[in-house]
């Protein structure tokens, strides 16, 4: 409780004194952008995976936000199934670019684009509004059982030590596989993957014994980890995280630079909206992510903002540069020819 | 003793004006949402979650989780009026509840629904407010392997359901598996037998099935005929179950309460599984199996405990752990997040006015349900008397809207209306369709644990004797299998 | 008659569907593949089938199927849902929903024109204002915003 509370007192200190200022002038920005006839009936926020979950969540308080700065009625629609694949195919060619329709996404969307949507649609079709923040994919360990105090470099030992002994908790087909397919290739080492179909559900799996590793998100497992049952071993993001200032980098401890896995939250609308309404659009998410509440909301879930993305001015420029990052990832790895 | 300091520290929390409201408010649209179909706690929980972003924790949490519950008692109606499960977790109702209400005892079915519901609510409850931290680090060990003996144990149970021709029973489980690989392989992401379709990549939903199945099916059924019958006899025969149902239902109402209890804790069981094992369980332990589907109380008496048994259940887990076993319990998480709770193991150390607030007003709220629900009783059985003609086109509407509801998605009505026709023609052919369904819905989680107990294990199958808890279920199963061989043989060998 | 062919379909299904599951892939690496439990399921089928078929045929129940004015009523209420699933994307939930009623009331139910409209009416309002206003469901839409 006390930790969090130095969060948010840390963050609404750091988020206040540009928003008071900017407060009534965001407000008025807006209003100046508000296109005539738009909108005149409530704007649709489709979340593409299930309720309750962090990406859902991001969304909601999203809205939450978006509403209070614009005055416009916001409704969460989570459009689910088929690990989000139902919910990026809807937005990307079903939905009318009419700027009713905004999509509250991940990154993920990408590897959906280019690895499974056999060019029924690319991910160019949704076109990003605003940045929301990020969350890198962290390894955690049990405080009980054969593993206990172990290193990441102690455990990618083990696993290569004795092939087919570490259990490791992975959701198939995604980042949560392809960190533990670059350490077996760089090290020869051989984990036992238990498939899940979400991250925490390998982390439930970690509590009770099932498996040895498990990978999620801070906001999945800070309760364990404050009750002492779960130790963080390293986050597969470039820098280390603020909150968990101990935790070394992936690619601290395995040495190397290329263990990065990360959750690019941002909001998108269907390739086509008309112009006026797409920059309005921006500006309230925008606007909305100057907010101290939200900010401090978001900071206590345990994401961070990456400063490239958060200008407007580059974000789109440094979100294709991800997304072509990601694209090289699977040509070499012979996902996509 | 901490657990009554605890829970009399709750009442004093919710025993306000603004939370025994809020409390009452979740109640009455738990059993509205779970009275309308397709409109499960889920759909109602994420509509409303905005809702609460105003209230005080305590009273939003105490209304999120009376929503979920109250559901489960509303869930019964239009599956036994109406052939159409109101969500997914009654779906096994409609099996005997309906033949009940064709019967004239619509009120019957109705008011042991309404009964069992609270008895095990209240039941679950009492095992929470002494027993939660305890069973829940017993629950959270619960792994895939012992999930596969579980599924497996469900699944000889499913054959015992099988009623007329062994063979056309067979082939429907079979073919209840072969539907449920539709979409994408739960265990990799590749996409089995969806020929490039978006629509079937995100799999079959089960709320478009059963209400093709059963509520479709039903209509058409009805409006072949429509010209010499009504929906139901035209006496409807007292509205209140008698002593003699009451005597036939308190042992099915116990065993569901237990099954549905432990089925909640577990990881990745839930309301929907319970309801459908009690059935199964309360067909296999009769003595009179052959009643069941013909109109059995103990098929509504069961499956309506079981599943809210089963929420009681699942709240263990996410309260004391932070730990969601099925996804209406991770949006319960998720508002404790939204709400900047941190949820987790230490959650009841933390906030007990939270956790022991929402406990004690689980107690308040089951009474509220049972009131509200005993004096609806009459007044759906009522609803019975309006002429087949009328109501047939409403039933349709709800039919078309329950199944939209769930995904949004067009494609679901397609589906409906196909599994509508199909569970005509398959009715008229003397196919059971009620081991169809449960093998649909325990498919996935079969398959799922058996590879994910495969993918742990160093030793291959050795992983399901080196668990004890995965042998004991195994092996019991095994005896189911023995027994029913044997059975068979008896009544084939009395045969001339 | 019927049974037959339907026997001769569960054949063909359970054939068809383990020929692709095979494709699939039965064993992985790491114990069963993708195609192990679809091609278990479809054999069962085919099987079933198969022995469906051999069954003395006095055993097969003759089912009767509608004829007539029931023939009538059942491919009307088919109709009228494939009419519902056509239109939601176009006129959206409420006038499709009407329009629908209004035909299955008229074409199976035979209820007066100004019954007909009363109740399909009625019966769209109650359930549109149900899910869409009270319990905030985005519903579809039509053209003219309803």
């Amino acid at each position: 409780m006390k930790f969090s509370a130095i969060a948010l007192a840390l963050a609404a200190a750091l988020a206040a004194t540009p928003a008071a200022a900017q407060g009534g002038d965001t407000k008025a920005e807006l209003a100046k952008l508000k296109p005539k006839d738009f909108p005149t009936e409530p704007i649709e926020f489709t979340v593409v995976y299930p309720a309750g979950g962090g990406m859902d969540v991001t969304g909601r308080l999203l809205a939450k936000t978006v509403e209070k700065v614009s005055g416009d009625r916001i409704i969460v629609n989570n459009r689910t199934g088929g690990a989000g694949m139902v919910g990026h195919t809807y937005l990307a060619t079903q939905a009318k670019p009419d700027g009713y329709t905004v999509g509250v996404i991940a990154n993920l969307m990408w590897g959906d684009a280019m690895l499974r949507a056999q060019n029924r649609w690319a991910y160019t079709d949704l076109e990003p509004i605003g940045y929301i923040n990020s969350d890198a994919l962290i390894w955690i360990g049990s405080t009980e059982g054969p593993y206990k105090g172990m290193s990441v470099k102690q455990i990618v030992q083990t696993a290569k030590d004795k092939p087919n002994t570490v259990r490791i908790a992975t959701v198939p087909g995604s980042m949560w596989d392809y960190i533990v397919d670059q350490i077996e290739a760089n090290f020869g080492a051989k984990f036992l993957r238990v498939p899940f179909q979400g991250g925490g559900a390998g982390i439930t799996a970690l509590i009770g014994g099932n498996v040895d590793i498990a990978q999620g998100f801070y906001s999945e497992f800070r309760g364990h980890l404050e009750a002492g049952k779960v130790a963080p071993l390293g986050v597969a993001a470039p820098d280390r995280m603020d909150f968990l200032k101990d935790m070394p980098t992936m690619n601290e401890a395995l040495g190397g630079n290329e263990y990065q896995w990360i959750i690019i939250r941002f909001a998108v609308v269907p390739k086509g909206t008309q112009a006026d309404r797409k920059a309005y659009l921006g500006a309230a998410v925008q606007a909305a992510m100057k907010d101290p509440e939200l900010i401090a909301e978001y900071k206590k879930a345990g994401v961070y903002f990456d400063s490239k993305l958060t200008n407007p001015a580059t974000m789109l420029q440094n979100l294709n540069a991800y997304a072509t990052r990601e694209k090289e990832f699977y040509q070499k790895t012979g996902r996509l020819k | 003793m901490d657990a009554i300091n605890g829970l009399m520290h709750g009442f004093g929390v919710i025993l306000t004006l603004q939370n025994l409201y809020l409390c009452l408010l979740g109640s009455l649209i738990g059993t509205l949402v779970g009275v309308l179909p397709g409109v499960g706690p889920m759909a109602a929980l994420a509509l409303l979650l905005p809702v609460t972003f105003t209230l005080q924790p305590v009273g939003g949490m105490v209304m999120l989780a009376s929503i979920f519950y109250g559901a489960m008692y509303g869930g019964s109606t239009t599956s036994i009026l109406l052939n159409i499960p109101g969500e997914a977790a009654s779906v096994v109702t409609c099996l005997d509840g309906h033949k009940l209400a064709r019967q004239g005892r619509a009120g019957a079915a109705l008011g042991i629904a309404a009964l069992g519901s609270f008895f095990a609510g209240t039941l679950g409850v009492i095992i929470m407010t002494f027993f939660a931290p305890a069973i829940a680090a017993l629950a959270i060990r619960f792994g895939p392997p012992e999930n596969f003996g579980l599924m497996v144990l469900g699944l000889v149970c499913t054959l015992y359901m099988i009623t007329g021709s062994p063979v056309k029973g067979v082939l429907m489980i079979a073919l209840g598996f072969l539907c449920a690989a539709i979409g994408l392989d739960v265990v990799n992401g590749r996409e089995r037998f969806t020929f490039g379709s978006v629509d079937l990549s995100a799999g079959i939903e089960l709320l478009a099935v059963v209400i093709g199945l059963f509520g479709v099916s039903e209509v058409l059924s009805n409006v072949e005929t429509m010209a010499k019958s009504t929906l139901v006899s035209d006496k409807i025969r007292g509205l209140w179950p008698t002593l003699d149902d009451w005597r036939q239902s308190w042992k099915p109402m116990l065993r569901g309460s237990g099954l549905g209890f432990v089925l909640g804790l577990v990881p990745g069981g839930g309301p929907v599984t319970a309801s459908f094992m009690s059935y199964a369980l309360e067909r296999r332990v009769s003595d009179t199996p052959e009643r069941f589907g013909e109109g059995a109380i103990e098929g509504v008496a069961g499956p309506e405990s079981a599943n809210n048994a089963a929420v009681a259940g699942s709240l263990i887990p996410v309260l004391s752990l932070g730990i969601p076993g099925n996804p209406v319990t991770a949006l319960l998480l998720g508002a404790l997040v939204i709400h900047g709770i941190q949820p987790g193991p230490l959650f009841v150390t933390q906030r007990p006015d939270l956790f022991w607030g929402i406990v004690a007003s689980m107690y308040v709220g089951n009474v509220f349900l049972l009131l509200l629900n005993l004096p609806l009783v009459g007044l759906w059985a009522q609803l019975l008397r309006i002429p087949y003609r009328v109501l047939f086109p409403v039933v349709l509407l709800l039919s078309v809207i329950g199944t939209y509801s769930a995904n949004k998605n067009v494609f679901d009505l397609w589906v409906m209306l196909g599994f509508g026709i199909a569970g005509y023609v398959l009715r008229k052919l003397e196919y059971d369709l009620a081991p169809f369904v449960i093998a649909f819905v325990l498919a996935p989680m079969l398959e799922q644990s058996m590879r994910q107990s495969l993918a742990m294990s160093a030793d291959g199958a050795m992983i399901f004797f080196q668990r004890p808890g995965t042998a004991l279920l195994l092996a019991a199963s095994a005896v189911l299998v023995a027994l029913m061989f044997r059975r068979k043989r008896k009544t084939e060998g009395g045969m001339p | 008659m019927f049974e037959r062919a339907l026997n001769a379909f569960w054949i063909a299904l359970g054939a068809a569907a383990a020929a692709y599951a095979w494709t699939l892939g039965v064993m992985g690496p790491s114990g069963p593949d993708s195609g192990l439990f679809p091609l278990i399921a479809s054999i069962i089928i085919a099987g079933s089938g198969v022995a469906l078929m051999l069954q003395r045929s006095s055993l097969a129940p003759s089912p009767d199927f509608p004829r007539g004015a029931a023939l009538w009523r059942v491919g009307g209420v088919i109709a009228g849902l494939a009419l519902f699933a056509i239109g939601i994307p176009y006129l959206g939930f409420a006038i499709t929903g009407a329009i629908t009623m209004l035909i299955l009331l008229r074409t199976v139910e035979q209820s007066s024109w100004a019954m007909s409209v009363l109740l399909a009416i009625a019966s769209v309002i109650a359930v549109v204002w149900l899910f869409g206003h009270l319990l905030g469901m985005p519903l579809p839409r039509g053209p003219w915003g309803f």
